[in-house]
Formats: structure tokens, C-alpha cells, sequence
């Protein structure tokens, strides 16, 4: 086999066994941030769990006139426990990314990009498509729309007595 | 602050303008009764919760 072969058939491995990348982008309005590490604490008992591995991570800070700035977590100083996070970060999001995620924000906010990979997924996942089964949808349930089914089926049930 | 040197001249991926995602917000903002709310999403989520079947 040939190195390139060999290289083909690790990537392909690696790849397998990837669990499903998210992301979120958390506002902070203007005035309203509270940061007391207790977001800190609960991302890193996650990467603690083997639950998931942060991927990138962006601090957004949308300007008045709709310009934004854009901070690495390398830039800020106390990381604290952050520390052993950033040190093992992909560079993943592009500059290009920064102007879509900020597009989501209002002026005066500042807002943190998180990137990660669910690492309790790839398992299951890896042995769907071993078992030559196809992600064909993926998605989220939004607590709100749950609220609004419920909500429906209350008022259907009452117009029906 | 510059962004990562890696960052630069890559096309990204998330591929678009990202909206506002409202039905989120409106959900974690704090309304009359948001603990009253947080029960009935448990029960909804909960097995065996009575009253509900799915219809198809």
C-alpha cells in the first residue's frame, strides 16, 4: 500500500468517526453581560464529560454603525480554565463566517461564537452508516414551538367540550 | 483585535447571512409565568405523559 493509499484510508477512518459540528452565536445586548465563569464552568464539565470537543470559539463585538470587531479567545488575557480549551482550537470559522454570524446580531451587542463537535453522537452515527443507513434531515425542536403544540392541542381540547 | 492569520482568504462555512433566530429568544425571554412554562415543556418531553398521542 502506498503512503498516499494509507493516508486516503486514515482520512477516510478519521472522518467516520467525526460526530456532527453546531454551532450557536449567544448576544449579549449591550449593558446586560454577566459574566461570573459560571458559562466557563458548564462548557468545561461538557469537554470534561468526553460529551463534546469545542472546535472554535469568536468573541463578536457589532459596533453602532454596524461594523464588527472580532476577538480570538488567544486575544483575551485571564482566560482561566478556558485555557486548555483554546489550546486545542481549529481555526475553522473563515473572515467570511464573521460577517454571516454577525449579520444575526444588533448594534451594541456583544456576542460569543461556539463551534463544537458532538462527540457522544459519532458513535451512533458511524454505526448508522456502517449499517448503510443515510442522514437525509437534521434539525432542532425549538422549546417554543413545543409550547405553541401544546398550547394548540389545550385549545382544540377545549373547543371540543 | 486581527483575526487568526488561518482565517484569512478562506471560503467559509457557514455559507450565508445567519437571522436572528426569534422563536428562541421569545422562548428563553422571562414571561408572566416562566416557571409555569418550564413545567409544561418537561411534561411534553417526559414519557407516558397523559392526554398526548401523536396523530398521523
Amino acid at each position: 500500500m502506498t503512503d498516499m493509499t494509507t493516508e486516503l484510508i486514515d482520512q477516510h477512518t478519521y472522518l467516520d468517526s467525526l460526530g456532527p459540528i453546531d454551532y450557536i452565536v449567544v448576544e449579549f445586548p449591550a449593558g446586560a453581560s454577566s459574566f461570573t465563569g459560571e458559562m466557563s464552568e458548564a462548557l468545561l464539565s461538557l469537554v470534561d464529560a468526553g460529551t463534546i470537543r469545542v472546535v472554535d470559539v469568536l468573541i463578536l463585538t457589532k459596533n453602532e454603525d454596524g461594523s464588527v470587531d472580532a476577538m480570538e479567545l488567544s486575544d483575551i488575557e485571564q482566560l482561566g480554565p478556558l485555557q486548555r480549551v483554546e489550546a486545542q482550537l481549529a481555526e475553522l470559522l473563515a473572515a467570511e463566517d464573521v460577517e454571516h454570524l454577525a449579520a444575526a446580531m444588533d448594534p451594541g451587542s456583544t456576542a460569543g461564537v461556539l463551534i463544537w463537535e458532538n462527540l457522544w453522537a459519532a458513535p451512533f452515527a458511524s454505526a448508522a452508516r456502517r449499517s448503510g443507513g443515510q442522514l437525509i434531515a437534521t434539525g432542532r425542536i425549538p422549546i417554543q414551538a413545543i409550547i405553541a403544540s401544546i398550547e394548540a392541542d389545550e385549545a382544540n381540547a377545549t373547543e371540543g367540550d | 483585535m486581527p483575526l487568526g492569520p488561518g482565517r484569512a482568504g478562506r471560503v467559509g462555512v457557514i455559507g450565508h447571512p445567519v437571522a436572528k433566530t426569534a422563536v428562541v429568544a421569545k422562548a428563553v425571554t422571562p414571561g408572566p409565568a416562566p416557571v409555569a412554562k418550564t413545567a409544561v415543556v418537561a411534561a411534553a418531553v417526559t414519557p407516558g405523559r397523559a392526554g398526548r398521542r401523536r396523530r398521523i
